[in-house]
């Protein structure tokens, strides 16, 4: 247990040499990551307007100006509903399929489905963008045939409807998770204490949904925390999906910060107002992952 | 709870046909659109297989044509230097800091470890714009060691804390083994730590791997047209040819393929890698 504290100082002054060598890479590029945040700060706090760079403090003129364009509103709207509906049914489909997988004794179905549902973590969004966008397409797409060959005369208009647009993108996002969360869930089902508790539970008789809600889903609040935190960092910063099946259309119903923040720096070159919105966008992911890197300081640490 | 009851059964067949129609429409629909000419998707219901596949679809995605420029393959080449260097260089710098952080309980390591914790999550956005600003000032804009250069900076924190878990459950005594003959800390790692962790650092390139090839906030922003990685050339030809389903498709399964490769082939270090990414491993 000791000897994990010792090494460094024992012998001499050959070691911090080589402590060096261990820390130094790691140390210069997170120095280089968060002097680069550090930069944005100060950038979007200056009054750079063009695509030359002018460093003069205008305080908070363009947070000012961000907040007032309507864009800005449905921003925040959209990435709410981001946050919302890419999570909640993200976790809850997630621990219905794992626990049923753990209570029932199908071996083969098993592994068919975690193949199946986790091969998306290996795609790209822009590849599975590119793919829903044929299925979406409201005039001969995949979805659209497939009902009309059922006899529906209806076609959708998916992600062309500008009120709905938005969740149809966000179901990409949970297609593309749910393996993900899948496995996340189902390894934190198999410690030890839960298995036995659950096993007690079974002796006497309790149903599998109480057993469920009672037993199972209190006692794995670290992996839920876990993954709760991932997906709502994972849906904050999409950009991807918004880019490549709707470009933030129609019109702007489907625009969210990230996809703000590029249109703000690199077409309109409002390079101060697209600091700003990587600033929020930032604040935002830090207070959602302060719970998470504790949970982890203290894990890693104990 | 040993046997399958009647309504787990039933639950396991809708479960069954739920999740394989959403998880093989989309592949079907890329397989099968590929093979297909313009003219077939047009005139038929294309939800059926093709007779007459057009293996073409493939060679004309691969070299580009005049109605397809988005060519595929000079891309797939910068794709694949730029994740394999990547990979490369966030293994060797990864390993040595999670090994420090793994191995260091001072306040400093402790501090180290918050930052690195938040910045395995940033949000590229807050430090694109100093970052591009970086690559022109120093001249390695749109080049390859700037794109290299960049996405090192960025997956350094997940490198290390990856490893670093791995190396947490590497036992000790083998170390002190190694530190009674006298062997340095150095030696101790590459010749000690290093050959037992071997599994870590497959999963470990394989996640860094995929993250950096599906990557494409920063590859946007920072190729060039002799940079331009997979993701980009994907994205410029869905924007240049609305139409053009069948290429779309070969192409996008021409930017999964190696990533879809090492899935198929190496899963179970996949799934360890993000087990471990998620603080479980």
């Amino acid at each position: 247990m000791d000897a994990s504290s010792l090494p460094k100082r024992q012998k001499g002054g050959g070691n911090f040499w080589e402590t060096l060598v261990f820390l130094f890479p790691l140390l210069f590029f997170v120095v280089l990551l968060y002097a680069a945040l550090l930069w944005t700060v100060y950038v979007s706090f200056a009054d750079w307007k063009i695509v030359v760079p002018d460093y003069t403090f205008s305080g908070l003129k363009w947070y000012r100006f961000l907040v007032q364009q309507p864009r800005f509103a449905v921003d925040i709207k959209n990435n709410l509903i981001w946050l919302i509906v890419g999570v909640l049914p993200t976790v809850f489909l997630a621990i219905f399929l794992a626990y049923f997988l753990e209570i029932s004794h199908f071996p083969k179905i098993e592994n068919y489905i975690r193949t199946l549902i986790l091969y998306p973590v290996a795609m790209s969004f822009i590849v599975t963008g590119t793919i829903w966008s044929w299925m979406y397409e409201p005039g001969r797409g995949v979805f659209n045939t497939i009902l009309r060959s059922l006899g529906f005369n209806a076609s959708l208009p998916y992600a062309t409807d500008p009120r709905t647009a938005t969740y149809w993108l966000v179901l990409i996002f949970i297609w593309q998770y749910l393996g993900f969360a899948v496995i996340i869930i189902q390894a934190s089902f198999r410690t030890t204490e839960l298995q036995e508790m659950v096993e007690a539970a079974t002796v006497d008789g309790a149903s599998r949904l109480r057993i469920l809600f009672q037993i199972v889903i209190p006692n794995i609040r670290s992996g839920l925390l876990v993954l709760v935190s991932l997906l709502l960092i994972s849906s904050l910063k999409v950009f991807d999906i918004v880019f490549i099946v709707t470009y933030g259309g129609p019109g702007i119903a489907t625009d969210v910060l990230s996809m703000n923040m590029w249109v703000t720096t690199f077409q309109q070159h409002l390079v101060s107002a697209g600091a700003g919105l990587g600033v929020i966008i930032f604040l935002m992911a830090f207070i959602l992952v302060i719970p998470y890197t504790l949970y982890a300081l203290n894990k890693w640490f104990e | 709870m040993k046997t399958n009851s009647l309504s787990l059964k039933l639950l396991a067949i809708l479960i069954l046909l739920a999740l394989s129609v959403a998880y093989l429409l989309p592949i079907y629909v890329m397989l099968t659109t590929s093979f297909k000419s313009i003219e077939e998707i047009n005139r038929t219901n294309y939800l059926l297989p093709t007779l007459r596949p057009q293996w073409s679809n493939y060679l004309e995605v691969l070299r580009g044509s005049e109605r397809f420029r988005s060519q595929m393959l000079p891309r797939l080449a910068n794709s694949t230097f730029i994740s394999t260097t990547v990979t490369l260089l966030a293994l060797l710098f990864g390993g040595l800091g999670g090994y420090y952080l793994s191995r260091t309980r001072t306040a400093f390591a402790r501090i180290l470890f918050v930052l690195v914790g938040i910045a395995l999550y940033l949000p590229y956005q807050v430090v694109i714009i100093p970052i591009s600003i970086l690559m022109s000032k120093t001249g390695l804009s749109q080049s390859y060691a700037g794109l290299i250069l960049s996405y090192l900076i960025l997956n350094m924190p997940l490198a290390s804390v990856l490893l670093g878990t791995f190396f947490l459950s590497v036992p000790r005594e083998l170390e002190e083994a190694a530190e009674v003959d006298g062997a340095s800390r150095l030696q101790i790692f590459f010749r000690v730590v290093f050959p037992v962790s071997l599994p870590a650092y497959t999963s470990v390139a394989i996640i860094v791997f995929t993250q950096v090839w599906n990557e494409f906030f920063l590859a946007l922003t920072l190729s060039s047209r002799t940079t331009q990685t997979v993701q980009v050339v994907m994205a410029e030809a869905k924007g240049t040819t609305l139409v053009l389903y069948n290429l779309q498709m070969a192409a996008a399964l021409i930017a999964v393929s190696i990533p879809m490769l090492l899935f198929l082939f190496l899963g179970r270090y996949f799934v360890r890698g993000i087990l471990a990414g998620a603080l479980k491993g």
